[in-house]
């Protein structure tokens, strides 16, 4: 039977920042647009998680991607498939 | 065996590692992890450094089978030997036809476990300076051995019974590098990870029915001009 180790992580605003500016840096996106596409993306996720007690990772990465998808499909694509490339 | 014939048979086997993706993927990974950490600049460095580490290993790999063949069996495999090659690459056929990419649409997985893949990712996200990026290049290259291994027998053989060695190896190491450098190329013409991702994705099917027919070829031409 798989056991799966439960972690838990405190939520940060900036911690989403930095992973959605990584991504879209990635895209070669341009530093400023980057910083501002991940702060808005950073400010949607704050007013989602503000009523939850709890999230999964999954359903923030959801969220996320969907925010995503608005600003930039590429950035969402790279955010979307990051662990299926190999 | 005349040397064009060996020079030929060095191509085809090339042009068939170089439809492997894992290497190429890696170096997407690279790309897509670099760029989000580092200057453009160092990323390229980078990126140059993992393909030289892909290619080392292809270098050495076929240069310790030539050395082998030359000093074991005297310059000639034996016929059961080429049988072996054959159905090594016959079974590569297979599993290039089958089992190579994962099921997913928007996924180019590979058949590689899951642990493998995630510490390739992981390390290639960490990857910061030249030498891990060609670690990482070596580690790549060697992941796929299963699959290379009777290729590297068959470019090995070639370059013992060739009396042009270098300029056979010269051409299989550029054509195994093809893949790589273009999407090199791409990255530094103005596109980005997510396109080479995305036509990756479109083609797959098609990387895998030409890979796949590739080795079935490279199979039936050994076992025809070395086994029969």
């Amino acid at each position: 039977m798989a056991r799966h180790k439960k972690i838990t992580y405190e939520y940060s605003h900036d911690g989403v920042k930095q992973s959605v500016m990584r991504y879209a840096k990635g895209v070669r996106q341009p530093e400023g647009w980057a910083e501002q596409m991940a702060e808005r993306v950073a400010c949607v996720t704050d007013k989602w998680i503000a009523d939850k007690d709890i999230v999964t990772e999954d359903d923030l990465r959801k969220v996320i991607i969907k925010e995503l998808e608005r600003l930039n499909e590429d950035v969402a694509f790279a955010y979307r498939n990051h662990d299926k490339i190999i | 065996m005349s040397d064009l014939l060996s020079i030929a048979t060095i191509a085809l086997a090339g042009i068939v590692q170089a439809s492997l993706q894992l290497s190429l993927g890696g170096l997407v990974l690279l790309y897509h992890s670099s760029m989000g950490h580092h200057r453009r600049r160092k990323t390229r460095y980078l990126a140059k450094s993992y393909i030289w580490g892909a290619l080392v290993i292809s270098f050495l790999a076929v240069c310790a089978g030539a050395f082998l063949i030359e000093h074991t069996f005297q310059g000639v495999i034996a016929q059961e030997a080429v049988f072996v090659i054959s159905g090594m690459l016959l079974a590569s056929a297979i599993v290039m036809w089958l089992f190579y990419f994962r099921r997913g649409k928007q996924s180019t997985q590979t058949w590689l476990p899951k642990s493998l893949t995630r510490y390739i990712t992981r390390r290639a996200r960490a990857t910061g300076d030249n030498i891990e990026a060609f670690s990482l290049g070596m580690l790549s290259s060697f992941v796929e051995l299963p699959l290379t291994l009777a290729i590297y027998a068959v470019v090995a053989n070639c370059l013992v019974s060739t009396t042009q060695p270098f300029i056979a190896l010269g051409v299989y190491l550029v054509i195994i590098a093809v893949p790589m450098v273009a999407l090199k190329i791409r990255i530094k013409t103005g596109r980005n990870v997510a396109e080479v991702q995305r036509w990756r994705i479109r083609n797959k099917a098609f990387v895998r029915i030409i890979s796949g027919s590739g080795f079935a070829i490279l199979a039936a031409f050994i076992l025809t001009y070395w086994g029969l």
